[in-house]
């Protein structure tokens, strides 16, 4: 059990989302880094889609009931455990009474406390995902508040962890071949047109080449950017059609919006490009205020950057399970 | 394979302790640099001798060595972290980390184990090392 001492609005619960009720207007949810939660999961002995906490306002602080294994992914910065500072991407012990406590990161905007055991919330849908929208799933279907007590699972990996705990070089850094850094603080998402690119001419090439912010007016349903608006050439009349996160659509004002996780599950606006589902995470971690810029990817460079990031997950996987096996028998 | 250190008091501790736990009496090695022996007596714990060279030298500080724990490429700080040189000695205490070993994209935390002064570091940054290998010496702070 936790007890939740200290949060802001909107940290909910999230594991890897509820994908396949779009046709009956249930977006999928889930992590916004979905990267940080499996990578979360395995490290704490886990499987992959446990649910974790997402916190997306600082400060943050609970309270273990009693021992537990847990670790921090996702953001920059190092959690506090009880005032001392811990690494993050490694897992670490926690006794009873111990106080966790996240601070506003230095870059990024999300943090993930991945339990050992994940969080016991039921399971709707097949997901333990916060749907806000909905008001369901999650603890409760809404953001944590003040005093919440949620249980933890059983936790199950038969491969003790090592006391100094267990770490991964994060993926940012050890996959910095295939996901580019920010350039002069601009970041770079790929994308790859969409259905309706063509409508919008030379204001089409306008979308490529100018620096975009994520305005205030964003949160998990999706980003909306402000910058030089883009318009088609002739107004149109479209049939909603269904969207999935990661599609870019452009309102009349011409100011894009990318849907997130808790995407629409339909919309009729025209969808300009859709960026490629591996880049998604560091737009997750893009923080309100931040910019960026679309660069046109192709449908192999996708498949390329999310075939690195697969083996980047098994390696973290078979690696860590080798590791405690090894310590397991010279212990 | 990592030469022992016969005088290392860690090492001769989990050799006490591995010889009781197997129910034998006792136990001599000897190498070119000094003599072990330990005698374990029943209700009385083990007797420890240790002659040679091998003998620690009590008026120097006691010198503790912090060991890999298994094969990997040691990393004397966090490969996200900004690189900046490192200044020895430095006090550390007992669950500090005081580096890593790398094995694929996964890191195992080294804590230092004791408090003390980080005084010197014994392997270089990205070597590969062994189990038992020695990585770093902690003084006790005088």
């Amino acid at each position: 059990m936790i007890e939740i001492i200290e949060t802001g609005p909107f940290n909910t619960v999230q594991d890897l989302g509820r994908p396949g009720y779009r046709d009956i207007g249930v977006s999928a949810s889930g992590a916004m880094d979905p990267l940080a939660v499996r990578i979360g999961n395995i490290l704490v002995g886990n499987d992959d889609g446990a649910a974790a906490i997402e916190v997306q306002t600082f400060p943050f602080k609970l309270r273990f009931e009693a021992r537990a294994v847990f670790a921090v992914t996702g953001a920059d910065g190092h959690p506090m455990l009880d005032a001392r500072e811990l690494l993050p991407w490694c897992t670490h012990f926690a006794e009873a009474g111990q106080i966790l406590e996240l601070r506003q990161p230095l870059t990024r905007a999300r943090a993930y406390v991945v339990l050992g055991g994940g969080l016991d919330v039921p399971v709707l849908m097949g997901s333990r995902s916060t749907a806000l929208r909905g008001g369901f799933g999650g603890n409760g279907g809404r953001p944590l508040i003040n005093g919440d007590r949620i249980e933890i699972g059983t936790h199950s990996d038969g491969l003790p962890l090592p006391a100094s705990g267990i770490a991964v070089v994060e993926p940012a850094v050890a996959l910095d071949d295939v996901f580019p850094a920010p350039i002069d603080g601009v970041l770079p998402i790929r994308a790859i047109a969409g259905g309706e690119h063509e409508l919008f001419a030379s204001d089409g090439e306008a979308f490529w080449n100018q620096t975009w912010r994520i305005s205030s007016r964003s949160d998990r349903t999706g980003y909306r950017l402000s910058g030089e608006p883009i318009k088609p050439t002739a107004t149109i009349e479209m049939r909603s059609h269904g969207v999935v996160p990661g599609v870019i659509q452009v309102p009349p004002g011409g100011e894009p919006i990318i849907q997130m996780s808790d995407a629409n599950t339909a919309g009729g606006y025209p969808k300009i490009a859709g960026i490629i589902e591996c880049d998604l995470w560091r737009l997750g971690q893009a923080r309100i205020g931040s910019r960026l810029r679309f660069i046109r990817s192709t449908h192999a460079e996708a498949r390329a950057v999310e075939q690195a990031a697969a083996r980047y997950i098994e390696d973290v996987r078979q690696t860590s399970q080798m590791i405690k096996r090894a310590l397991k028998a010279m212990a | 394979m990592s030469a022992i250190d016969l005088s290392d008091p860690a090492t001769i501790a989990v050799l006490t302790d591995a010889l009781i736990a197997a129910g034998v009496d006792g136990l001599e090695i000897t190498k070119a640099g000094g003599h072990l022996r330990i005698v374990v007596s029943k209700g009385e714990g083990a007797r420890v001798s240790l002659i040679g060279n091998a003998q620690p030298d009590f008026s120097a500080p006691l010198v503790a060595i912090v060991k890999a724990p298994m094969a990997g490429r040691f990393c004397a700080s966090h490969p996200s972290a900004p690189a900046e040189a490192e200044h020895l000695p430095r006090a550390v205490s007992d669950k500090d980390v005081i580096g890593f070993l790398r094995i694929g994209f996964v890191l195992l935390p080294i804590p230092a184990g004791r408090s003390g002064l980080l005084t010197r570091r014994l392997t270089e940054p990205d070597a590969l090392v062994g189990f038992g290998d020695p990585l770093c010496e902690i003084e006790p702070l005088q």
